[in-house]
Parts: structure tokens; C-alpha cells; sequence
């Protein structure tokens, strides 16, 4: 796909989200609402446990809170696209179409995510920075950079395939939300890794979900010192590599199998 | 009596509909519990790492936790129906009901068997049953009685509260985003106990969005934690009295509501 093509698909979705101004306005409080909610637990806490724990200062949580959930709030994607196209046949067309499928929801997505990015994440970590108070470590800005786009890729993956059960499974929402359940627990957009027995923590190392929002929002707030990111950027990669194989693959073997009933 | 044998039919007809596709039925239960399971895990690994919270330990958070999902449980039986309302007034449907010799909110109510009301319920109890185990509640024969009426006006709010914004389409048409906000992600508040947030927020929770009496007040209750009352003791007491006036209110803005609709002519 061209990138005059991959820019006029990403444009087109955004064009679509902008349309709904109230609706817009109501999504920026809900993603405040939950920095808010977060940054009191762990004040308190915090405030009870001396200052310091798990390896986090109090203003290092909330700066971790902070940049976890604007970038969870940033990376919103749309799970109800591909579903509904296998589910009305629409997907047909995406078949004949000369553009890859993957590259095209790809594009659709980011087209989408920017909207959410300018529209809520940007405004939201203004405010809640400027509430609660925001460090991020300077020295870490190109690890940061690329973790992030890593990072959406991750859970672009992990959402593309799951959509493309629906060539085997007639309602992919349980699925769905499964990943939903696995993504906050597993993925450091909640709570950080660092909190969990290190019992489980060695095991969670063996999954993708920590470099979804764990790993950009470590590098980020500095945690984790830009001579020692290098590590994780690979391991992100790694994971980019693995999940598109694993989402290519699925969608050969699906869109084999498809079958559209007559319209 | 007719109201209510047609309305027994019509619940019985959606729940049938809904268990029509076992495996869907199962699935969704199934992922539903899943969700929560995955909500509590996280919480759980929290009370592990630092043992309380504002003063609130395992057991305690979890009787907080169970009083809200089993309210909420039954709140979703009722009102879920409600969910996407905002599609009925623009593609018209909504008409219809309004020509059934049925009110047309008991109509809305039973249109559909809330499948995730099962997985409320299993939840909350065991949560319920742990917390007040762990917290070693004295059950004594007032807070027994106690627990039925929490949980009816616990119900009363999250339904009220639902109507009430749901009501907000008959103005608007779309209030989609305005549902989820304050319906689910409103909730998260009082995950927590309320005295970790501001004045502010504590007063929203208590007198304005009165979350905090579906499980933070009564909680102090029956756990007996007199150490840090709020405003005043007596808002411990006052769940199900605040439940009645939150829903009397939204009934009375959903039927200001129909009585200003007008359709959308599709």
C-alpha cells in the first residue's frame, strides 16, 4: 500500500469521529475520570505506605498513571468493524479490493486513534499534568517515540486478530471481551507491573500485554533510564514480529474458509 | 394483575430467546465473569502489596466490592433494556410500544433478558460472602435485615440513575457516550471507598450522584467502622430512603420525557 493511499484511508476515519460533538465532549470526561480515580487510589495508598513503594515514588505513580492512561485512552481502536463486515457480507468488498486488508484496517485505525490522540489524550494529560503533576524524563524522548509505535502496533495486532475470529465464530463478543479482561489486568494500563508477586511477574515476561502500556509508560516517566530501553524496544519488536505472523497466517487461513450467504 | 401476568410472559419470552443459542448464552456468561474476575485481580494484587486501603482491608474491600456488582446485578436485569435506547427513539421503534396497552418503560424492561445479571449475581455473592467472612461481620438480627433493604435501594439508584440519563435522549436522540460515562465508568468510583478522593468528589458521590449509599455508607454498617464517618452517621442508615427519592425523581424526568416526544418520523 502506498503512503498516499495508507494517509487518505487514516484521514477518511477521522473525518468520522469528528462528526459527534457532544459525544466527543462526554469521552474526554470519561477518560478524566479514570487518571482521576487512579491518581487518588494511589495518593492514598501512598500516603499510608510512607512514600515510597515497589520501586515508585509517589509522584513517580501518578506520573506513571498518568502517561499509562492517556496513551490507553489514545489508542482507542474500533473492535466492531471487522465482525460487522463478515457478519453483512460487506467484507467481500475489502476482498477484491487491490489493497492489502491487514494495511487498510491498519490505516483505518490510526486514522481513528489520531482522533482520539488530538481530540481527548492531548487534553486530557494537559489537564491532569497541570492537576496532579507530570514528570517525564527529557533524555528518553526517541526510546519513548518508538516504544509507543510499537506499542499500537501490539495491540493493533492483538485487536486484528481477535476481529478475525469472526471467520470461524459467529459472535466474537465474549472474545472480545476476554481481551478486554486480559488487556487491563496484564498490560500496566491499570496498575504496574511492578506490583505483582514476583512469582506471576516472571511468568507475565512470557506475554505480550506488558509492552502495550507497561513498557512506553516506564520510558516515559524515566523509570526505566533510556540507556537501559534498548532491551524492551526488542522485545516489543520481537513481539510485533510474532503477532503479525500469527494475524497473517489467521487471515489465509480465514478468509479461505469464507463463505458470504447470498445478499 | 394483567400488567403484571403480561409482564411475566414477556420476560419469560426474552429469556427463552435468549437461551435459544446455548453456546452464545454460555460463552458470554462465561466472558462476562471472566472480565470481572480479571476487575477483582487487579484489586487483588493491590490489597496483597499494601494490605488496606484508606483503613479498608481485603475482606472489607471485598464485601464493598460484592455489595456494588450484586445491586448492580439486579439493577441490569431491570433496566439493561435501556442500554441502547437512544437507537430506539431515531429508528422509530419506539412508537410502537407507546400503542400496547402496557406502560412503555415495563415494555423496554422486559424487551431484553440481561444474560450478564447471572454473572453479577455470582459474583456479588461469593464476593459478599468472603468479605463478610474475612471481615468477620457479628450478624445480628438488624443487620440481617439491613442487607435485603441495602441491596433494594442499591438497586433503586443504579436504576434511577440509569432512567434519569437514559430519559436525557428524549432531548438529545443521541446520549450514547452520556450512558456509558455515567452508568459504567461512573461506578469506578465507588470501587474504592470514598474518603480516598477530595471533599469535593466525597460530597458529588454523597448528595449529587448518591453512588456512595449503594455500598460505602451501609458498608460502614454492617462492618462497623465508626472511626471515620462522613458528613454524619445517620447517612449509614439512609440507602433505601435514598433510593426511593433518586427513583421516584428519574420516573417522574422519564415521563416528562415521553410526554415531550415527539418522533423522529422514521
Amino acid at each position: 500500500m502506498t503512503p498516499g493511499l495508507f494517509l487518505k484511508f487514516a484521514v477518511t476515519s477521522f473525518r468520522k469521529e469528528i462528526t459527534y460533538r457532544f459525544d466527543y465532549l462526554i469521552m474526554i470526561l470519561n477518560g478524566f475520570l479514570y487518571v482521576f480515580i487512579f491518581t487518588s487510589l494511589w495518593r492514598s495508598v501512598f500516603t499510608s505506605a510512607g512514600g515510597t513503594f515497589g520501586g515508585f515514588t509517589k509522584e513517580g505513580i501518578i506520573s506513571y498513571t498518568i502517561v499509562a492512561m492517556v496513551v490507553r485512552i489514545s489508542f482507542s481502536m474500533d473492535d466492531g468493524v471487522i465482525p460487522g463486515k463478515v457478519r453483512d457480507g460487506s467484507v467481500a468488498l475489502d476482498l477484491i479490493r487491490p489493497v492489502s486488508f491487514q494495511m487498510m484496517n491498519l490505516a483505518q485505525n490510526a486514522g481513528y486513534s489520531a482522533f482520539h490522540i488530538t481530540a481527548r489524550g492531548i487534553p486530557i494529560l494537559i489537564v491532569s499534568g497541570l492537576l496532579f503533576g507530570l514528570h517525564v524524563s527529557a533524555g528518553s524522548l526517541p526510546a519513548s517515540v518508538v516504544s509507543l509505535a510499537l506499542s499500537y502496533l501490539i495491540l493493533f495486532l492483538l485487536n486484528y486478530s481477535v476481529s478475525l475470529l469472526s471467520f470461524w465464530f459467529i459472535d466474537v463478543f465474549p472474545f472480545i471481551l476476554l481481551k478486554y479482561g486480559l488487556i487491563n489486568l496484564l498490560s500496566g494500563g491499570l496498575l504496574p507491573m511492578d506490583f505483582f508477586p514476583a512469582s506471576i511477574r516472571g511468568w507475565l515476561d512470557y506475554l505480550p500485554f506488558q509492552h502495550i502500556f507497561y513498557s512506553p509508560a516506564v520510558i516515559i516517566t524515566g523509570r526505566v533510564a533510556p540507556e537501559h530501553a534498548w532491551g524492551i524496544l526488542a522485545s516489543q519488536a520481537g513481539w510485533v514480529v510474532a503477532l503479525w505472523i500469527v494475524s497473517a497466517l489467521m487471515w489465509r487461513a480465514g478468509s479461505n474458509r469464507l463463505v458470504i450467504q447470498g445478499g | 394483575m394483567d400488567t403484571l401476568k403480561i409482564y411475566a410472559a414477556m420476560a419469560l419470552a426474552s429469556l427463552r430467546a435468549r437461551l435459544e443459542y446455548k453456546v452464545a448464552f454460555f460463552a458470554f456468561l462465561f466472558a462476562v465473569i471472566f472480565f470481572y474476575l480479571a476487575q477483582l485481580g487487579a484489586l487483588l494484587v493491590v490489597m496483597v502489596r499494601f494490605k488496606e486501603i484508606n483503613g479498608w482491608d481485603m475482606g472489607q474491600m471485598a464485601f464493598l466490592f460484592g455489595l456494588l456488582t450484586f445491586s448492580q446485578g439486579f439493577a441490569a436485569l431491570f433496566f439493561n433494556g435501556l442500554a441502547n435506547f437512544d437507537r430506539m427513539l431515531i429508528g422509530g421503534e419506539f412508537d410502537r410500544t407507546l400503542v400496547r396497552p402496557l406502560s412503555p418503560l415495563a415494555q423496554i424492561i422486559v424487551s431484553k433478558f440481561e444474560v450478564s445479571t447471572v454473572a453479577h449475581g455470582i459474583i456479588g455473592s461469593v464476593a459478599l460472602y468472603y468479605g463478610a467472612k474475612l471481615s468477620g461481620i457479628h450478624w445480628t438480627f438488624w443487620k440481617a435485615a439491613a442487607l435485603p433493604a441495602v441491596i433494594f435501594g442499591g438497586v433503586l439508584i443504579q436504576g434511577g440513575i440509569r432512567l434519569a440519563v437514559t430519559a436525557v435522549a428524549f432531548w438529545t436522540l443521541k446520549n450514547e457516550s452520556l450512558v456509558h460515562t455515567v452508568v459504567f465508568s461512573g461506578k469506578e468510583f465507588v470501587v474504592y471507598p470514598i474518603t480516598i478522593y477530595n471533599d469535593g468528589i466525597r460530597f458529588f458521590l454523597t448528595f449529587i450522584f448518591p453512588l456512595a449509599f449503594v455500598n460505602f455508607y451501609p458498608a460502614q454498617y454492617f462492618l462497623d467502622k465508626r472511626g471515620e464517618t462522613l458528613f454524619h452517621p445517620a447517612l449509614q442508615g439512609l440507602t433505601p430512603l435514598v433510593g426511593v427519592i433518586v427513583f421516584s425523581l428519574s420516573l417522574w424526568a422519564w415521563k416528562a420525557g415521553v410526554d415531550h416526544y415527539q418522533s423522529s418520523g422514521s
